[in-house]
């Protein structure tokens, strides 16, 4: 899988996880996975609901550990919370009693840094995502989409090596949806980030990834790896190509089996 | 039936309502029904509050119970507040803490009204101290329930965005949790009043549960009532304080 050589950035080896719970017994989250993640990939994983990908995301933050095998990140261990690795979440958890300012400026804070320095570096970011005018509004004063400006914002401003996002925009509309998806595009192609990305949307997995990972029903593993070559920029006339029809198939099919799977296990 | 009532024409009512009872309640006295001793006219309340005002003895016995309730309530708040949020992110700290709260939250204030004057006499201090008593348990048992309503999604955006334990207590718990917080302090502060209002009956020499005992001891009936009506009033003022307060501490909510 490494072809450019060198270590990967995160690695899994034969990462399982067993959650327990009262009323379920023990539940496999995740069985045997391994994973390679270059620096500076953009990696999308798509899968059925309740396949493990928020746990695979979890598990590589450091907010859970695996019951066996390893997570790398740069060849250590990942044993606590990893602030290399920023976490945007679908509920954009933005403190409802921070303004976007003092939202965007949280991480320096815990850095200690100074007033002054915060405000400087988080005016940049808002202005980055497009919320010039908006630093003293509060949370709940703005749309889906801005939250989830500001949530990106809050994130990059810590400068984490690594971007989490667990299905970032499946909560707004189309539209917005699009928007912040170019958005990020830009991000990803300016700040080379290395970015994992969870959806449960083709077109967006297609849209985004260099890397598309199909993840298998519950316990989850990697049913197939797609490299994403389609041509940049990804619009409309890429999207009506023979190429983008043909990878939507193949995706498509190994989801759709995976699908019927976990609804089996589900009725059973 | 749907209300047609607005805003001000619910408070022209409510004005009618009260001006109507005050005015019953004076005509039933002025004709003799009722024994002065047992029930004085409004009229002769107002007469004895001019009174006390013009001797001073109001003021002075009013804010002798308001600043009793101020500094027991503030001090039982500080150290409930830190308290209940270290007791409400620690598992291990609760299970230490746990069976002193649930032996102490059920006695009420009343009861710790003779050891506190064994201890330190019918001084301040004993004041404080039976404000402090009625108000801590429940105040850090609406603390403790506060902290369990914040949404762990923001402690994991908060530890992934380098928080440490205790930038979450403060960043996080705290703020999210304040509102409750507030509202429980509210309701603990009317407590906090009955506390020192039963702590001033018993043994006092001023205050507004004296004034009411003392009244009593010279068959003032109308000093008594002035002095309920006194309290009623107080509790009003310092809540509507607390309200602009609380608006102030939470821009958020707005």
């Amino acid at each position: 899988m490494d072809q450019v050589g060198g270590s990967p950035k995160i690695s899994l080896v034969n990462v399982t996880k067993v959650y327990h719970s009262k009323d379920k017994g023990d539940v496999q989250a995740l069985k045997d996975l391994s994973l390679d993640i270059r620096d500076g990939e953009f990696v999308v994983i798509v899968g059925a609901s309740g396949c493990g990908k928020t746990t695979l995301l979890n598990l590589v933050a450091g907010f859970d550990r695996v019951t066996s095998g390893q997570v790398l990140l740069d060849g250590q261990e990942v044993t606590g919370i990893e602030p290399e690795c920023g976490m945007i979440f679908q509920q954009y958890a933005l403190f409802p009693w921070k303004t976007v300012q003092e939202n965007v400026e949280f991480g320096l804070k815990m850095k200690r840094w100074s007033r002054s320095r915060r405000r400087e570096r988080a005016g940049r970011f808002i202005d980055m995502v497009g919320l010039t005018g908006f630093e003293k509004a509060y949370p709940h004063h703005l749309s889906g989409g801005m939250k989830q400006r500001v949530s990106i914002a809050r994130s990059l401003a810590t400068d984490p090596k690594v971007m989490l996002l667990d299905e970032p925009f499946a909560a707004l509309d189309a539209m917005t949806r699009q928007v912040l998806q170019e958005q990020l595009v830009r991000i990803y192609e300016k700040h080379k980030k290395t970015i994992v990305f969870i959806t449960h949307s083709i077109d967006e997995a297609l849209l985004l990834s260099s890397r598309i990972m199909v993840m298998t029903a519950r316990p989850g593993r990697i049913a197939q790896e797609i490299i994403n070559d389609l041509p940049h920029p990804r619009n409309a006339d890429v999207q009506l190509s023979e190429r983008y029809m043909e990878l939507k198939r193949t995706i498509w099919n190994s989801v759709q089996a995976e699908v019927l799977k976990s609804m089996e296990v589900e009725t059973r | 039936m749907p209300s047609k009532i607005g805003k001000g024409g619910a408070l022209l009512i409510s004005l009618a309502s009260v001006f109507l009872f005050v005015a019953g309640w004076e005509i039933v006295c002025r004709m003799g029904v009722i024994e002065p001793l047992f029930m004085p006219a409004p009229s002769r309340i107002l007469w004895r509050a001019q009174k006390m005002i013009e001797a001073g003895t109001l003021l002075q016995h009013t804010l002798a119970s308001a600043r009793r309730v101020m500094v027991g309530f503030m001090v039982s708040s500080l150290v409930a507040i830190p308290v209940g949020i270290l007791i409400g992110s620690s598992r291990f700290l609760k299970a230490i803490f746990d069976p002193f709260i649930t032996l102490l939250r059920p006695l009420p204030s009343m009861s710790w009204i003779p050891l506190s004057l064994l201890w330190l006499g019918i001084s301040e201090t004993q004041k404080y101290s039976i404000v402090f008593m009625g108000s801590f348990a429940p105040s850090l048992l609406y603390i403790i329930e506060a902290t369990k309503n914040i949404d762990p999604l923001l402690i994991r955006a908060a530890r992934n965005l380098g928080a440490s334990q205790v930038d979450v207590m403060r960043e996080v718990i705290l703020p999210g949790a304040l509102p409750q917080i507030i509202a429980g302090l509210k309701v603990m502060l009317g407590i906090a009043w009955t506390c020192i209002i039963s702590a001033e009956l018993v043994a006092a020499r001023e205050g507004l549960g004296f004034m009411i005992m003392n009244g009593k001891e010279y068959f003032q009936t109308d000093t008594v009532m002035l002095g309920m009506v006194l309290i009623s009033l107080t509790v009003m003022i310092i809540d509507l304080v607390f309200r602009r307060f609380e608006r102030k501490l939470l821009p958020w909510t707005r």
